[in-house]
Formats: C-alpha cells, structure tokens, sequence
C-alpha cells in the first residue's frame, strides 16, 4: 500500500477507524493524514501507532515542558545535541537523564491516547495514506497497536457523556463561576486550582490543556468535574450563558456580589458609558468643590490650591 | 522489542505470586502498560483506582507527609497493590500489582513492590 484514502462513515472516528485497521493488517508505514477538525497526522511504523500531530492535543514536548519536568533550557540543550549529533531527542534526553526511559514511554503512550481522544471528539471527514518514512522527533518505538488507541479514546467519550449537562467541546470558552474566588480562598487545594487560576473567560478547554501541559481529555474531564461543582460555566453552542438559560434561581443569586477575579460586577441594566453628572451624587458643585478642601482637623490630605467656586465663576 | 517500561514491569511480574502488573496513568485512569495475565476487567479496574487515588489525595490534602504511597485491597484470593510513582507530570501513575495470596505473603510482596516501583519509570 503506498498510497490510499478512506471517504466519510458514520461514527465517532468516522473513517479513521477502518483507515487504521487497513494500516495495521498491511503493517503500513508512513503518514496517514487526518482530514476534518481538528485534522492531523498520524505516523504509523509497521502498521502501530508512533507519533500522532493535532492541534487540540499537546504534544509530549508540550506535556514535558509546560508542566515543568524538563526545564526549557536543558530541553534547547538536547534538542542542540541530538541535532548536531543527527540523534533522536527522546535518546538524548534519556541520555542526559532529565527523563526516565520508562517515564518517557509513559508519556508518550498517554500523549498518543489523548491526540486519539481529540480526534473522536472532533470530526474526522476523510483520511488518506502516504508510503514513506516520517521524520519525528520523539516517536514511540515500538509503536502503540491502533485498536487499543481507539478503544481508549471511545471509552474516554463514553466517561465525558456520562456528565450532565451539553457535551463539552474543545473550543469552548471557559468563565469562572462567582463562588469559584471564594472557594479558592476558604477551602484547600483539591487540585482544580491550577485549572482556575487560568479561567478567565477567553481560553478554550484547548487552551487550558496546552497551557498546563495536561491532555485534552484530563482537561475536559477537570473542566466538567468543576462545571458539576457550579465552579465554572461553560457558554452555550450559541453563546448564552448558561447560568441565565436554565432560570435556576440560586445560579441568578450567586451573579451578586463580585466577580470571580474580585471585580465590580457589571449589571446588564448599567450603561457601558458612566453617566455625565454636573452635579455629582445630586450635590451642587460648590458643595463638592467644598469637599475638596483641606480639612482642619487633620483628615486626609487635600490639594494644596483649590478654587472656591467663585473663583470658578470668576474664569 | 520489548521496551525499558516493560521490561521494567517483567521485573515485578518476577516476584512470587504476582500475576499482573500494570502501569495506569492516574489523571485519565488508562491502563498505559501491562505484562502478566490478560484480565479482562483490568480497564475498569484502572478507572477506579485511578479515581480512588484521587480521592484519598484529595481528603489527605497537602499537609506535610500527607502523600499518598499506597492503596491496598485484599480479597480471599488476591491481594491488589497500587503503588504511587510520583514523577510528574500530570497526577503521576500508579503501579498494580495483582498479588496470588496462596503463593506470596502480603508484607513482603509490599515490600517488593515498593523496592520494585523507583525502577519502573527510570
């Protein structure tokens, strides 16, 4: 087999499953190239599984680095090595002991689960093979058997749907929940803290994945363990909050008070432009001008020159 | 080709009585690797020990000396070890070691697998 496509099909994974039970009986090597969203690579040796590329999954060079078992710079310094020396990165970092051999393999193995787990959650359309030798980095040698992968990532959506509420989906936009901030404060690190410290409103569960160096499926799972808590709120597909659709009355009461991030909270019925008084808090201006001045009794410090309002009305 | 991790597992599987050794990731409770005899349960099996280890860290709580090393659950038959490997990232992993009781003692098979465990993700 040098080269083949798989066209659309009914389930979770769409063509991709069949694409790699073909690959797997011919014991394919080379790319096999994902089409749909997210789309992405798949490099398969002997028909297993040994690097997966797609943008919703952090790749193990994200997973090591943004979690911090491998500093930046010890990873530069490798990576420069295994160049130089036309090696790979995975034997170098082995080799200069800033992974274990066996700890690595673990992430990879768990790396190359989630971006699987990203394609079920996603929509694959089409897949087409190509014949050769991909040229990876860091690839699982030898690699994972493709129906284990599979099987994985269609239990992992059968957990996730287990969840109440709408599915979650990869690109959808994470808000902390007015309790979250004062939960954080009262109660001990139950290991949703490093995954609230980084809601504000614009990352995607996407994001926050590569933003930790986390997978996209322990992420999603975290992100609906808080939205049960009513930590989090997760926008609908057509962008209401979902605190407002379902009329609960103590999600309404909970939107008092300040934000999450300890802001004023914006009330929709408040203008977006503060209103223009002439007359501050119904006060006439000589009587706030009156306020300004230095007081005689010691009391916060006032500008030292300050127009009376006849001087005002003398300009 | 066996691989650094499975030979490292083989090595567990090497003490007397242990049936199954398994590696499980305990963030997503996936079985990462495993030697021994095929158990067809071993996958729900991860889940919930992935979710009680989870568990017990999060009653524990991060006081000094708090960490969780081990759970272990004892049955008529066997003894279920899941030993704690701390290495990040993630949560870390769990080694599992299915223990036959009529062939092994439970405190030096715990003895084992916690001299065993350093060397699985070396």
């Amino acid at each position: 087999m040098s080269a083949r496509s798989w066209g659309p099909a009914d389930g979770p994974l769409g063509p991709l499953d069949q694409a790699l039970r073909d690959c797997a009986a011919a014991r394919f090597s080379g790319e096999l190239h994902v089409i749909g969203a997210p789309g992405g690579m798949i490099c398969l040796a002997d028909g297993a599984v040994s690097a997966i590329e797609t943008p919703w999954s952090p790749s193990p060079e994200v997973i090591l680095l943004r979690s911090g078992r491998v500093t930046s710079a010890d990873w530069e310094a490798a990576f420069t090595a295994a160049t130089v020396a036309r090696g790979r990165l995975s034997d170098e970092l082995v080799t200069r002991g800033l992974v274990g051999a066996g700890e690595l393999e673990a992430v990879l193995r768990t790396a190359l689960a989630d971006a699987m787990f990203a394609f079920a959650a996603g929509f694959v359309d089409t897949c087409r093979a190509e014949a050769g030798t991909p040229d990876f980095e860091m690839p699982l040698t030898p690699g994972a058997e493709a129906d284990g992968l599979v099987a994985e990532a269609l239990r992992r959506m059968e957990v996730l749907a287990d969840f109440p509420g709408p599915p979650l989906h990869a690109r959808a936009r994470v808000t902390a929940a007015p309790r979250a901030a004062a939960r954080r404060e009262t109660t001990p690190d139950d290991g949703h803290d490093g995954a609230l410290a980084l809601i504000d409103g614009r990352r995607t569960i996407r994001d926050l994945a590569f933003a930790r160096g986390r997978g996209l499926y322990v992420t999603t799972l975290e992100v609906a363990r808080m939205r049960g808590n009513g930590l989090i709120a997760v926008p609908a597909a057509d962008g209401q909050h979902p605190g407002d659709e379902d009329g609960d009355p103590q999600r309404k009461a909970a939107a008092v008070g300040p934000t999450a991030a300890g802001l004023p909270r914006r009330h929709k019925d408040r203008p977006a432009q503060p209103k223009r008084t002439g007359d501050a808090d119904g006060r006439s201006l000589p009587a706030v001008l009156r306020l300004l001045r230095p007081r005689a009794d010691g009391g916060p410090q006032a500008p030292r020159t300050v127009l009376t309002s006849n001087e005002l009305g003398g300009m | 080709m066996g691989t650094s991790l499975q030979e490292a597992l083989h090595q567990v599987l090497a003490a007397e009585g242990v049936r199954t050794v398994a590696l499980i990731d305990i963030a997503s409770g996936m079985v990462v690797r495993f030697v021994g005899e095929p158990n067809p349960g071993l996958a729900t099996a991860a889940v919930s020990l992935a979710d009680e280890a989870r568990a017990a860290r999060g009653l524990l709580g991060p006081r000094p000396g708090g960490d969780l090393e081990e759970i272990a659950a004892v049955t008529d038959s066997g003894l279920h070890l899941s030993r704690v490997l701390l290495d990040k990232p993630g949560e870390g992993f769990l080694l599992f070691v299915d223990v036959d009781r009529a062939r092994a003692n439970i405190a030096l098979a715990s003895l084992r697998v916690g001299q065993f465990a350093p060397a699985v993700l070396a």
